[in-house]
């Protein structure tokens, strides 16, 4: 693997009596050459610590990072071949867009003509052109975030690191960045490490997805895989919309499991290691719920419509089952009334047994 | 690239010496322990050890070390034995009547003029945010002029003005004095002066908290209902309230510490500050100029912690940090807006007609007595003041880098970086500006009459440390050179000293051995270090690697230099004096003089500060040096740092110009800090760290982004910091010499005579300088420095 991360543990000082704060709890990772992997969790989970610890500004309590071979861990981050593109864009306020560009190969000490025709190759590919002469504050946001990015794929870096690029960004640009990234990755064939808090951002660009809750590895995979194949509630319900049903799992078999909710019985879709057990968790997701017909009698739920809204495309409902209220979206025109008693479909290959975890 | 590793290391160790701590419970010696290794890891990243080292020798010495001697000195008397004597003064019934009667006085006009001075900044402030005044900019510039004019400016013209020979008293409402009638000398003139003097800097503060006030909020307040009235009282002026107590307080200390107005205006009344200086300037007594010192220094200290701890805490409106940029909101009711606008043009009135007395006052031949016009004051200031002119001048000129640069390190160290200690350079850094001047300048002349060898040695040891850290990172080599290497420097330094000085020096005893050693000649004495220095340059020819070769050459060849052309210099110099005051006319020898001490100063500095210098550098040379050589090299380079440190009474700087130096450095410091930090602390570290994770070393993003960023702050630090040199007088009046004289003191000595036209004419050659000054550095500035203005008077 092109960059490895073993064992990775970092632990800040805490403020007053609380002594340490672990950020980052034994964390292993192998990012392979020109992946465009993403580090994906809610605010204070680590992962721009993470981030931080590859691009160097923090240095790891234990454990050992490698790039192509190389040892980090002594390495200061200006000798690391990395460049980071920042959330708040971090341009130098103080330099136009040319130089501000051009920072990096200057310190490369490259010839003048090399610095013009890269600078110029790059601004190219990032729609800048025209803008070498102006100052930051003269620009919007996406030009500045484009400035960020230009400078930093300039120097060619090893790695690329972005901390939450596009949270900056009104939701069209954002958008539009978000491809623009991708395909400029593609094109140049950068390793790039992205952290978001941003499930639909992660999903869109990533190669694979590391997802990171309390400083832990929760999971890690392709985006298909975190999002059909959850393995714990967190990671379920931080990925897209989560129904959580508790149920007691009478047998386990084959890979089906038929679990008891309340008065009903239901058959759901088993991991290996799950076993019967008194108190289970079923998931599904909420597109994945079909309001049944009067003589549907398989896997079927009845409740009573709490709460319908108006979404567009679809309509939201909340369907309250004994204690649980679960979420049904649909899209079936059909409109009902609150008040009026469903029989809720949970088709057994999309609801599964999941770890509370 | 090895010593980027050692610097990283240093980092992820340090860190992890945090850590460990944290884990284990708090004893002083675990702390202790720590202390020492995290001081020791320090030294593996240079730049900052030497940037907390330096910081930190300079607070020491200059700060620390000076009120430290003031506290304790009030409890000893010339000879040494503990006394209570003057403290007692104030329960003894022969002295308590007045001891309390000043005291009294004292806090009368410190409360009376803080609630006067906040209370016209406050409308100073409303008038210009909120009441839309015309030509707002002149305003303001009128406004700020007290804080740029020397400090008994306005009592000068209050006495012209309104004396018993005043131009109002006298000549339009024909009041006669006689006895008991009240004039403007005494309490309430000072109060009178000093409002108008201090007053800028509350509206300073206040205007710049009414800007930030949001006018949503007092929109929300409206459209809930609340009256104007209502909202100002439950919405505005709740806002304000931090800055109002913090303004209150910074004028309460700011009445106490004044010297200038009490002394000219105060007829009678004797207050602390007056009290303490005629202790020292009439009747000589240290002990009790220091005692009294300590009584004011406890109310101006309370008052700074207070300030910094309790109402910096309580302030609302800092927190979001942003000026909104939305329109202001404007008071609407022409009744207040015109009775706000007509107040503030009276005192605008007031002000102008301060400042144009002192003009006309300046070139009336006798006031109230003769007043033809004529330019004859101008002529003797010129005659007998020029040298006072040009020393005060380049003094303060000189402090001013010097303030500046140390406010940019010390702020960068106290926003930027991690380390033990950090809270106390910060707290020390803005500890000498605000206390009195007169503590400070009693401070400078108990530690600085005689030797301070215990924190010489003190500077020296940690110094030191830096130097042999990097030699090897075996412990028992690093501790070789550090013994071999002192004693060695000791045995030099012992040359220099006569029968005398080593009889007084403390460590005679462990120097016992060295007694036999002769006395040696300046000259002589100079020779020798610049040699070994020299043969060590040589040497390094040869042991050096070739990359680092012409770098470490070169250096050693320049401190050889530097070092001899303190005595090479004067055969320049002399000459040159000498050939001046042969010249004819009335200025110009007092100008070829004045240059030739100039060139002097420069080339020779205080021999412990070149020692200190030198020390630092000697640690990055003997890191280039080779590693078979090493330790030979640093032994002998770190025993002519030594001895240079140790030469003669070292720091003994009384009468010397550097002094005047080092206590305008000190006076501007926390303008000069405070400005940095906050311009420092509004630039994101990810823009450092984006140019770090482009390539660029610590150095490279200092220079290039952070310094180019913090300029506007750093000059605007510069430009104040002038203007407080140029204009103070409490910190220097008993640090002059006859060879410096200060302008602001002759200024005073000359009212005390009774010319006041002729104090006229030297407060307005003194304003024309400060204004010239700030003409041309805002010139270079460009338009950068007016936003950082405000930021760095306001925090005062």
């Amino acid at each position: 693997m092109y960059l490895t991360l073993e064992h990775i543990t970092k632990k800040f000082p805490g403020r007053g009596q609380e002594g340490l704060v672990t950020a980052v709890d034994d964390v292993s990772l192998a990012i392979g050459k020109g992946e465009f992997f993403t580090l994906l969790g809610p605010s204070g989970c680590g992962k721009t610590t993470m981030l931080r610890l590859i691009a160097g500004f923090e240095f790891p309590t234990s454990g050992r990072i490698a790039l192509d071979e190389r040892q980090l861990e002594q390495v200061p981050p200006n000798k690391r071949d990395m460049a980071m593109v920042f959330q708040s864009y971090a341009i130098f306020p103080h330099l136009t867009v040319f130089e501000n560009i051009a920072y990096g190969l200057r310190i490369k000490k490259l010839s003048q003509d090399e610095v013009r025709r890269r600078v110029a190759q790059i601004m190219t590919q990032t729609k800048l052109t025209g803008l070498e002469n102006r100052m930051p504050n003269q620009m919007s946001g996406g030009q500045q975030q484009r400035v960020s990015l230009a400078r930093a794929l300039v120097v060619e870096p090893k790695v690329l690191l972005f901390d939450e690029p596009l949270s900056n960004l009104d939701a069209k640009l954002r958008e539009e960045m978000r491809f623009e990234i991708r395909d400029l990755q593609r094109r140049l064939n950068i390793t790039s490490i992205y952290v978001t808090h941003d499930q639909e951002e992660a999903l869109a660009l990533s190669d694979r997805i590391a997802i990171m809750n309390k400083g832990k590895l929760a999971q890690l995979g392709t985006p298909e895989e975190i999002y059909e194949l959850p393995r714990s509630k967190f990671v379920a319900d931080f990925i897209g919309l989560a129904n959580f049903l508790p149920a007691q799992a009478q047998s386990v078999q084959d890979g089906w499991a038929s679990v008891q909710v309340g008065a009903h019985a239901l058959r759901v879709t088993a991991l290996p290691h799950d076993a019967a057990q008194q108190s289970a968790l079923i998931f599904i997701r909420p597109g994945d719920i079909k309001i049944a017909d009067e003589n549907a009698v398989e896997n079927i739920l009845t409740g009573q419509i709490v709460k319908a809204t108006y979404l567009g495309e679809k309509i939201d409902y909340r369907v309250q089952v004994d204690e649980t209220e679960l979420r049904v979206q649909t899209s079936d025109a059909k409109r009902r009334a609150v008040g009026e008693i469903v029989r809720l479909y949970l088709p057994p290959e999309r609801a599964r047994l999941i770890g509370e975890a | 690239m090895d010593n980027e590793c050692a610097r990283v290391r240093a980092h992820t160790l340090i860190m992890d010496t945090s850590l460990s701590l944290a884990q284990t419970p708090t004893s002083w010696r675990g702390s202790l322990v720590r202390r020492i290794r995290e001081f020791r890891l320090l030294a593996r990243d240079p730049a900052l050890f030497v940037g907390v080292l330096v910081a930190g020798a300079f607070i020491l010495a200059f700060i620390l070390l000076p009120l430290v001697r003031v506290i304790t000195q009030g409890f000893f008397t010339p000879a040494g034995e503990f006394s209570l004597q003057y403290f007692a003064r104030y329960f003894e019934p022969g002295y308590a009547r007045v001891y309390w009667e000043i005291l009294g006085w004292t806090l009368q006009m410190g409360v009376l003029t803080a609630l006067g001075s906040t209370t016209l900044g406050f409308i100073f402030a409303y008038t210009v945010v909120r009441c839309n005044i015309p030509f707002k900019g002149l305003v303001h510039a009128l406004a700020l002029l007290p804080t740029i004019s020397p400090p008994f400016a306005i009592a000068l013209s209050a006495i012209l003005l309104f004396g018993r020979a005043g131009l109002v008293t006298r000549d339009i409402l024909r009041m006669r004095f006689g006895p008991g009638i009240n004039d403007i000398y005494g309490l309430d003139g000072i109060i009178f002066c000093q409002i108008i003097t201090f007053f800028a800097i509350a509206y300073l503060i206040l205007r710049g908290l009414l800007e930030r006030i949001d006018p949503s909020m007092e929109e929300a307040a409206l459209s809930l209902g609340a009256s104007k009235w209502r909202i100002f009282r439950t919405v505005t002026l709740p806002l304000l309230t931090p800055g109002i107590a913090a303004a209150f307080l910074l004028m309460f200390v700011e009445s106490l510490a004044d010297l200038g107005n009490p002394i000219l205006i105060g007829g009678n009344i004797t207050v602390l500050s007056t009290q303490i200086w005629i202790a020292i300037s009439g009747e000589h007594d240290l002990q009790k100029g220091a005692a009294l010192s300590l009584v004011l220094l406890l109310p101006t200290l309370t008052v700074f912690i207070l300030q910094r701890y309790w109402v910096s805490r309580r302030s609302y409106i800092a927190v979001t940090g942003k000026p909104t940029s939305g329109a202001a909101t404007f008071v609407k009711e022409p009744i207040v807006r015109w009775t706000f606008i007509a107040f503030t043009t009276l005192v605008l009135l007031l002000i102008i007609a301060l400042y144009i007395t002192i003009f006309v006052g300046s070139i009336t031949k006798l006031w109230g007595i003769n007043n033809t016009l004529d330019l004859t004051h101008y002529e003797a200031v010129f005659k007998r003041g020029l040298e006072a002119i040009l020393s005060t001048t380049f003094l303060s000129a000189l402090a001013t880098p010097l303030a500046g640069v140390a406010g940019v390190v010390i702020a960068f160290l106290v926003v930027r970086k991690t380390f033990s200690g950090k809270e106390a350079v910060d707290f020390m850094s803005n500890l000498g500006g605000a206390v009195p001047g007169t503590i400070l300048g009693i401070g400078y002349i108990l530690a600085f009459i005689r030797a301070p060898m215990f924190v010489v040695a003190i500077i020296y040891a940690a110094l030191a440390f830096f130097f042999i850290s990097a030699v090897s990172p075996k412990a028992s080599l690093r501790w070789l050179v550090f013994g071999v290497g002192s004693f060695l420097g000791i045995a030099m330094a012992w040359l220099s000293y006569d029968a005398k000085m080593r009889d007084s020096v403390a460590w005679n005893y462990l120097s016992g051995g060295l007694t036999w050693l002769p006395t040696l000649q300046q000259t002589q004495w100079l020779f020798i270090a610049a040699g070994i220095l020299s043969a060590l340059a040589l040497a390094s020819l040869v042991f050096v690697e070739d990359k680092a070769k012409r770098r470490v050459f070169i250096l050693l060849c320049f401190m050889a230099l530097y070092l001899l052309s303190r005595e090479l210099i004067l055969f320049i110099t002399d000459p040159l004096a000498i050939w001046g005051r042969r010249m004819g006319g009335s200025y110009l020898p007092a100008v070829i003089t004045s240059i030739a001490a100039w060139i002097n100063l420069v080339f020779q500095p205080p021999l412990a500060v070149l020692g200190f210098t030198y020390t630092v550098l000697g640690g990055f040379i003997v890191g280039m040096w080779g590693a078979r050589t090493r330790v030979a090299a640093a032994i002998f380079l770190l025993a002519v740092c030594c001895a240079l440190t140790f030469y003669g009474e070292p720091l003994a700087l009384v009468g010397s110009a550097y002094i005047v130096v080092a206590a305008y450095t000190v006076r501007s410091l926390p303008a000069t800090v405070r400005a940095s930090i906050a311009s420092l602390q509004q630039i994101d570290p990810a823009i450092e760290e984006a140019s770090t994770s482009l390539g660029g070393d610590a150095q490279h993003t200092f220079r290039r982004v952070t310094l180019p960023l913090i300029l506007p702050a750093f000059i605007a630090g510069l430009i104040f910091s002038f203007t407080r040199h140029m204009t103070s007088l409490s910190a220097i009046i008993f640090l002059t010499s006859p060879k410096w004289p200060i302008l602001t003191a002759l200024i005073l000595s000359e009212v005390e005579q009774g010319g006041l036209s002729l104090a006229a004419a030297y407060s307005v050659v003194l304003i024309a300088i400060v204004l010239t000054a700030i003409g041309l550095l805002y010139f270079w500035a460009g338009r950068t420095f007016r936003a950082n203005w405000e930021t760095t008077l306001g925090g005062g």
